[in-house]
Parts: structure tokens; C-alpha cells; sequence
């Protein structure tokens, strides 16, 4: 299984471009999706994240991505249908314009996940924070934290895993195929995982401090991230998008 | 660089007790420093006061004084101290920050503002030295356990520190990988003359690479000497918790049997192998000894003989998702009342079996089916029925606020009455010896093995599964743990183990079973298993040390210790043979 948020070896255009055009491109893809108030368009943003995922190797993440948005989507949208009362009543207690509405709701869920963590899963989160202390002169211990936490998720995600497993092979029915009693199951167990957290963070402060957290400044990475013509071209054309968005 | 430590005492902010009280020591430059002690005894708020965490980074009430060459490390801050003395911690996971190896390495030196021009060098030549030039651009990810502690040595090692601290580097690693991270560490102190400092449980390693050994005890320093020195005290050390090699063992009781004058004791197999072929030199030569007709060779003999058959693996194939072939034409049968023990390196398909065992894979092809059950058919939660696991990390495990509910969960969950479970897990708890109210995450490691352990027993299963059980566990509470279940196999439950300590295997294992590359190799009784070399080589094992040196007895003719695996009865056949 392709664990979310882990960096994806590749050798693609978008694996050599900038970390920060790269967030870039996320955050343009985003807007559009933000600003588009069509629902085609934004069927093809969707799209185009789809296509950038496979294009870079990502396919078997894309397909667990989109598996996994459509279950909170299905959720949101029956929300959605239910609280807005607008319009007229068309199927059951569904009126077109709740429908309308939660098809927006299930769209944007989508189409904002999609672009950033495709293009987290491009990007080595050292090389993001080595960049944008670099470019941007954020402060050190700012995109540590940041960029720490981000590192955290799939060791969480492998200490959630082994957790289910452990309780499962105890007689707990994670196995079961209900989704709301597998959620129900789950919640007891991030106290544990919350512990864990908090001595695993300790210890990383202790170790990074003991390698000379604290000396570190925007001059100290060895590798260099200057933006080539590539990433002017790419940050470029995604820059149009949120202003077709805007225009349409 | 030598460093001094003056009554050095320390309490942890909110602590009752002094985790260290008035320490004095003095390690000299070029030292190779192996701490031991049992959980609890204060290993690293030593290790932690030398790398300036204690008072720094943990704080608390902090008295005496603690000296790196001149630094002295309430003064100095972490990053001046952390120059010239590396600490790899315990939890390697939490110390590495890149995704790959070669990130990792970059990490500290540039922090330390190594001129730019000197790290691409420094970075071969580090990761050279420790022998993992070839995985410089790997993802740290798919390393295994014993790449990522070399890769964590590694980093600290590109530092150019003078002293290295070590905080259990071995104790998730299999033999093999164990053995390298100590040739490892032996080049650095001899050939660069650094000073080792490294807590550790496996006192084999600690006798034979140590220049001295520091014994904790309560906060306190009990012991401090030469490797002979401290180990020459088997019986004290045992009392506080802490073992002795085992030919150091043999040594100590052929002294204390009279048999030599002076105490020999022996630290390596070699060693014991010199003493007690001396000893023989002088016995009369028409002994017993060379024809081998005593019977000593089976002290397991006790196993009953096999009767109900409880798991059964037909031809079992696993694939992974992704196409790796983890396990091959895998068949045996367990029985109740045996304890068998799976032995093997990381990633040879040991705890695959464990998993489809329990129900949380099932077999690509082939079958294994528990108490008659195909697995196949079967949801995990059903299987837990039968099959109960203890998994290595206890913690991953625990999920409730007390010893007692936490217990009573596991009835609760197979279908019994919340009254019914409450009295059967109290019966439980106190045959353990637990406290029922306290709060699991608030004890120690080895306690929160026992409340674990306690869980997966009481619902009596017809079969135990256990994941290195002895995994971060003192010399006690191994020894605690494994009674337990050795009681556990004698009222008729079959117990299967994974475990890397071959010591454990042979005290109480019925039958081996010998995995390599997803294959099984071997299958048979422990004394079979660690007299055949080939199996042994091909499997990266070695025997135990009471049975190499047994095997290397029987080779020079002296039939009579062939198959011998308990200390004692080398002692015994020694004896009659010399007296």
C-alpha cells in the first residue's frame, strides 16, 4: 500500500523542478478549484490533477486517494442535501438545488486534497524546507515545525496500522465491513497513538538539537534550489489557471 | 578526552525517586565503556547526563558534576557538548529526519557549518567506514532495522566526535546485524582510538568487545571493572538483575566446584574452550569421557509426546501486494503442549508466519488452518478464539486506563459477561503480581510486557504466539516472562516464537524451526538445530555459547558433552571426569 504524504522516487519533470514550484502549482490548482463556480471546469481540474498523478508514477496513490475522498464525499453530500432546503423536493428528501450544492461540496473536497498531496508525495520535505528557508527567509525553527509535522503523518499512519492489527488479532472486528463501527472502534485508540506522539517528538527535539539544530541558519544547506527556466514556465502556465477559473 | 563524573546525582522534575545517585567515574580516552543494569537502574540518565540532556533538555534537581574533557556540561550548552561527544539514542526512528541516507547524512553537517567544499567527502568516506557506501542514496524507508542503525552511527560518526554514546544499538537487531554494529564500533576505538560508551543487555557482546563494564543498579553504580572483574560476580550480579555470559558461567562454577585454583573466568567461547581442555589434560584417560554413554545430551526429554495437532501449514506460499515473494513452500504442524521457536534474520519470513497464523493475511497458496479452521475462510476476530499474540511492541497492544480493564477487555471481546471477565482477570493479575488499578502507560516497559502478556494468557488459547518476547526486557523480566509461558505450554497451550536470542531459544524452546529467504531450512530439537553448521552458516546463526562450546568439545574426542546445552552439565561432566 503507497503510504501517503512518503516522498515517491521518480525522475519526471516535476520530481526535478523546485520544491516551491511545486507547492506553487498545488496552491494554483487549488485557487482554480476555489474561484471556479463551474461544475465542468471543475471536473476538469480533478482531472488534470488525475492526469499529473499518473503522469508521475502515482497511480496506485491516485486510485487509494480518490477511494478514499469518495467515501467522505458521499458523506458530505448527503449532509449537504439534507441541510439545504432550498429548491424544490426531486428525490426523496433531496431538493436540485441541495443536490447542486453538494456536488460543489464533494468537487472542492476533492480537488483541494489532490493537487497537495500528489505534489507532497513529489517533494523530499527536507528539500522543502531547505528551500524555503532558502527563497523565502521563513525562519528555521518555523519550517522545522512545519515541516516535521508533515514528516510525522506516515509514521503515525504505521503506528495506526500496527495498532489495528494488534487489536484485531486480539478480537476487535476492525475487519468488520461496517465503516461507521470500524470508526466507532477507533476512536479508544488514539490515546495510545497521542502518547506515543508526544515521547517520539521529544525524542526528535533532543536529536535534532543534539546535531546542531539550533546553529542551523538560511546559509547552512548544502544543496542549492535556484529556479531554472523550467520552473518559471511551469509556475507560469499554472498561474493561468485560477484566472481561467476566474473568468469563466 | 577523558571524562569525569563527581557525585553526580539526578531527580527527574516530578520524580519521587533519584534516577542517579552520587555516581563517580572516570572514563579514560580510548575507553570502550559497556553499561548493563536491570530497567529502571538509571542506563540512560547516565547516558543522558554524559550528552548534557540531563540537565538541558530533561530537567530537574541536579547535584555533583560531569566533566567532557573541559567542558563541563551544566555550563556548556547541548550544541558545544553534542561536538565533541555523538549520542545515537535509543529510539532511532525519532533521530533520523531525512527521507534518505544521504539527506541524513548532510543533516548535522551542515548545521555544524562543515566547509561546503569538505562534506561530499566526508560523507563517502564516513559512510565507508561503516561499511554502507552502497546505500548512500537509498530511501531510509526501505532500509532494514540493522541498515538504519548504521546509517544513524553513521551520521553521528561524520561529526567527528571523540566519544560516542550508544543507547541500545542492538536491541531490535538479529544476531547477524548485531555482531557487525559491535566490529563496527571495535574499528572506531582502535583505529581512531574513539571513546565507546554503549548501554546495553546482551552481555556476551558486552564481555567480549568491552574494556570495562559499569553495572546500575537502583540509580546507584554497583560494579565497575574489567569485563573479569565484573563478571566474576555472577551470583551478586544475579541478584540485582543483571546475567553473565554463559561461559563465564562454567568458569565460575568450575572455580567455586574447586576444580581450578584461580578463576579463570573465561569471556569468550575460545577462552572457556582453553580452560576446559586444560582441566582434561590432567583427568585419567579411561573416564567416561570419550565414550559419550552418559546420557546428559537431552535435558528436554520431559516434552510429551505430541498428541492433539492445533496449527497446521500445508505447503504455504505468501506474496505481498506488491509481488515479493515473502514465504515458500512453508509445511509443519504444531502441537499442544510443545513451544516452538522460529529462528531466523530480519526479513527471512518469521513474522509472516505469525501473521498468518493469527489471520491477518492469509496464504497466497496453500493452507493453514488452526484447531481444524482453514484460515481462508475465517474473519481475524474469529480466529481470536484460538490464537492469542503477544506483539513485540507491547504498547501498539495496550488501549485501556487500567492493568484491570485493559486484561478483562480481551474476555469481553470473545463474548463473556463483564462480571465473569472482571474475576477471571483479577485472578490473573495477581498471579502476575500486577497492580490492577495503576494506569499501563504509566509503568515500565517490562511491566507493560507483563500486563500484555497477561492479556493474551487469560483467555487461555489454544495457541500463543509470541513476537520476540524478550525484545528491551532485563535479565529478570525475560526470565519472568518466559516462566510464564513455559507454565502456559505445561498446561497443554502450544506456543509459537519468534525470537533472536538463541540463549532463550535453547533454554526453552521443544522444537526449531530454521527460516532463510522465505524457506524453511530446518526443523527439529534445539540440539539438533545448533550442532549443524551448514543450517547455522546458511541461516546467518549461531549457536548458542554452552553449545558451541559442547560441539567444539566433542570435536577434540570428548563424546560425553555432545549435545550438551545447560551450563550446569558441562560443569557435572567436567567434574566427574577430572575428580
Amino acid at each position: 500500500m503507497p503510504a501517503i504524504l512518503e516522498y515517491h522516487e521518480g525522475n519526471t519533470i516535476l520530481h526535478k523542478a523546485n520544491p516551491l514550484t511545486k507547492i506553487f502549482i498545488a496552491i494554483a490548482i487549488c485557487a482554480a478549484v476555489f474561484l471556479s463556480s463551474n461544475i465542468y471546469l471543475s471536473i476538469a481540474l480533478i482531472l488534470l490533477s488525475v492526469a499529473i498523478g499518473v503522469a508521475t508514477g502515482l497511480a496506485r496513490l491516485v486510485r487509494l486517494l480518490i477511494l478514499g475522498l469518495a467515501g467522505l464525499g458521499i458523506v458530505m453530500f448527503v449532509v449537504q442535501t439534507i441541510i439545504i432546503r432550498d429548491g424544490q423536493t426531486i428525490f426523496l428528501f433531496m431538493t436540485d438545488e441541495g443536490i447542486r450544492r453538494g456536488i460543489k461540496v464533494v468537487l472542492r473536497i476533492v480537488g483541494f486534497a489532490l493537487p497537495l498531496i500528489i505534489m507532497l508525495s513529489l517533494t523530499k520535505i527536507t528539500d522543502l524546507t531547505n528551500a524555503a528557508v532558502q527563497k523565502l527567509h521563513i525562519p528555521y525553527k518555523f519550517a522545522f515545525t512545519i515541516t516535521t509535522a508533515i514528516k510525522f503523518i506516515p509514521i503515525f499512519a504505521h503506528e495506526m496500522k500496527m495498532i489495528t492489527e494488534a487489536q484485531t488479532a486480539r478480537g476487535v472486528e476492525f475487519d468488520t465491513p461496517n465503516p461507521f463501527r470500524k470508526l466507532k472502534l477507533m476512536l479508544p485508540l488514539m490515546a495510545p497513538l497521542l502518547i506515543s506522539s508526544v515521547s517520539k517528538a521529544d525524542d526528535a527535539a533532543l536529536a535534532a538539537e543534539q546535531r546542531g539544530f539550533y546553529l542551523r541558519d538560511d546559509k547552512s544547506a548544502f544543496k542549492q534550489y535556484p529556479f531554472k527556466a523550467l520552473d518559471f514556465a511551469l509556475m507560469g502556465v499554472s498561474l493561468l489557471l485560477p484566472i481561467i477559473a476566474f473568468i469563466l | 578526552m577523558t571524562i569525569f563524573i563527581k557525585d553526580l546525582s539526578f531527580k527527574y522534575k516530578d520524580a519521587e525517586h533519584f534516577a542517579l545517585k552520587d555516581i563517580n567515574l572516570d572514563i579514560a580516552p580510548g575507553d570502550f565503556l559497556g553499561i548493563i543494569g536491570p530497567s529502571g537502574a538509571g542506563k540512560t540518565s547516565l547516558a543522558s547526563s554524559l550528552s548534557g540532556a540531563i540537565p538541558h533538555h530533561f530537567r530537574g534537581e541536579y547535584r555533583g558534576q560531569a566533566q567532557i574533557g573541559e567542558l563541563d556540561t551544566y555550563e556548556a550548552s547541548l550544541t558545544d557538548i553534542s561536538k565533541v561527544l555523538g549520542s545515537v539514542l535509543q529510539n532511532i526512528d525519532a533521530q533520523i529526519v531525512a527521507a534518505n541516507v544521504y539527506d541524513e547524512m548532510l543533516y548535522g553537517l551542515e548545521n555544524f557549518g562543515v566547509n561546503h567544499a569538505d562534506i561530499p567527502r566526508i560523507i563517502d568516506e564516513t559512510l565507508s567506514r561503516v561499511g554502507i557506501l552502497e546505500l548512500k542514496d537509498r530511501e531510509i524507508m526501505t532500509l532494514s532495522g540493522g541498515q538504519k542503525q548504521k546509517v544513524a552511527i553513521a551520521a553521528i560518526l561524520a561529526l567527528n566526535p571523540q566519544v560516542m554514546v550508544l543507547d541500545e544499538p542492538t536491541a531490535a537487531l538479529d544476531p547477524a546485524s548485531t555482531e557487525n554494529v559491535y566490529e563496527i564500533l571495535k574499528t572506531l576505538n582502535q583505529d581512531h582510538n574513539m571513546t565507546i560508551v554503549v548501554i546495553e543487555q546482551k552481555v556476551a557482546h558486552l564481555a567480549e568487545f568491552c574494556k570495562h563494564i559499569a553495572v546500575m543498579s537502583k540509580g546507584e553504580l554497583a560494579f565497575y571493572g574489567s569485563p573479569k572483574e565484573v563478571f566474576s560476580h555472577s551470583e551478586e550480579l544475579r541478584a540485582i538483575g543483571v546475567d553473565t555470559p554463559r561461559v563465564t558461567r562454567i568458569s565460575n562454577s568450575l572455580y567455586e566446584a574447586r576444580l581450578s585454583e584461580k578463576n579463570a573466568v573465561a569471556l569468550t567461547v575460545s577462552e572457556s574452550l582453553t580452560e576446559i581442555d586444560s582441566l582434561l589434560k590432567g583427568a585419567s584417560k579411561d573416564s567416561k569421557l570419550s565414550l559419550g554413554d552418559e546420557d546428559l545430551s537431552s535435558p528436554h526429554a520431559h516434552t510429551p509426546k505430541p498428541e492433539e495437532q492445533v496449527l497446521n501449514f500445508e505447503h504455504v506460499d505468501y506474496i505481498y501486494p506488491t509481488g515479493l515473494k515473502a514465504l515458500s513452500d512453508v509445511s509443519f504442524d504444531l502441537y499442544a503442549g510443545e513451544l516452538l521457536a522460529i529462528v531466523g534474520q530480519n526479513g527471512a519470513g518469521k513474522t509472516t508466519i505469525t501473521k498468518l497464523t493469527n489471520g491477518l493475511i492469509k496464504p497466497s497458496a496453500g493452507s493453514v488452518s488452526i484447531c481444524g479452521n482453514n484460515t481462508q475462510d475465517a474473519r481475524t476476530s474469529q480466529i481470536a478464539q484460538f490464537v492469542s499474540t503477544l506483539f513485540q511492541n507491547p504498547d501498539y497492544q495496550i488501549s485501556k486506563n487500567t492493568v484491570l480493564e485493559e486484561v478483562a477487555f480481551s474476555l469481553e471481546l470473545l463474548g463473556k459477561s463483564t462480571e465473569e471477565a472482571q474475576s477471571k482477570a483479577i485472578e490473573m493479575i495477581n498471579n502476575f503480581g500486577l497492580d490492577k488499578d495503576a494506569a499501563p502507560f504509566t509503568l515500565s516497559r517490562g511491566q507493560r510486557q507483563l500486563v500484555a502478556l497477561a492479556s493474551t494468557l487469560v483467555t487461555e488459547p489454544r495457541v500463543l504466539i509470541l513476537d520476540e518476547p524478550t525484545n528491551g526486557l532485563d535479565y529478570q523480566e525475560c526470565m519472568r516472562v518466559m516462566q510464564i509461558v513455559k507454565d502456559a505450554q505445561e498446561q497443554g497451550c502450544a506456543v509459537l516464537m519468534v525470537c533472536h536470542d538463541m540463549e532463550v531459544v535453547s533454554d526453552f524452546a521443544s522444537r526449531v524451526i530454521v527460516m532463510a529467504n522465505g524457506k524453511m531450512l530446518a526443523n527439529g530439537s534445539s540440539e539438533d538445530i545448533f550442532m549443524r553448521d551448514e543450517v547455522l552458516d546458511e541461516s546467518y546463526l549461531k549457536a548458542p555459547q554452552v553449545m558451541q562450546v559442547s560441539k567444539a568439545l566433542t570435536h577434540k574426542g570428548y563424546k560425553a558433552y555432545h549435545g550438551v546445552s545447560e551450563v550446569s552439565d558441562i560443569v557435572e561432566i567436567t567434574k566427574q571426569a577430572v575428580m
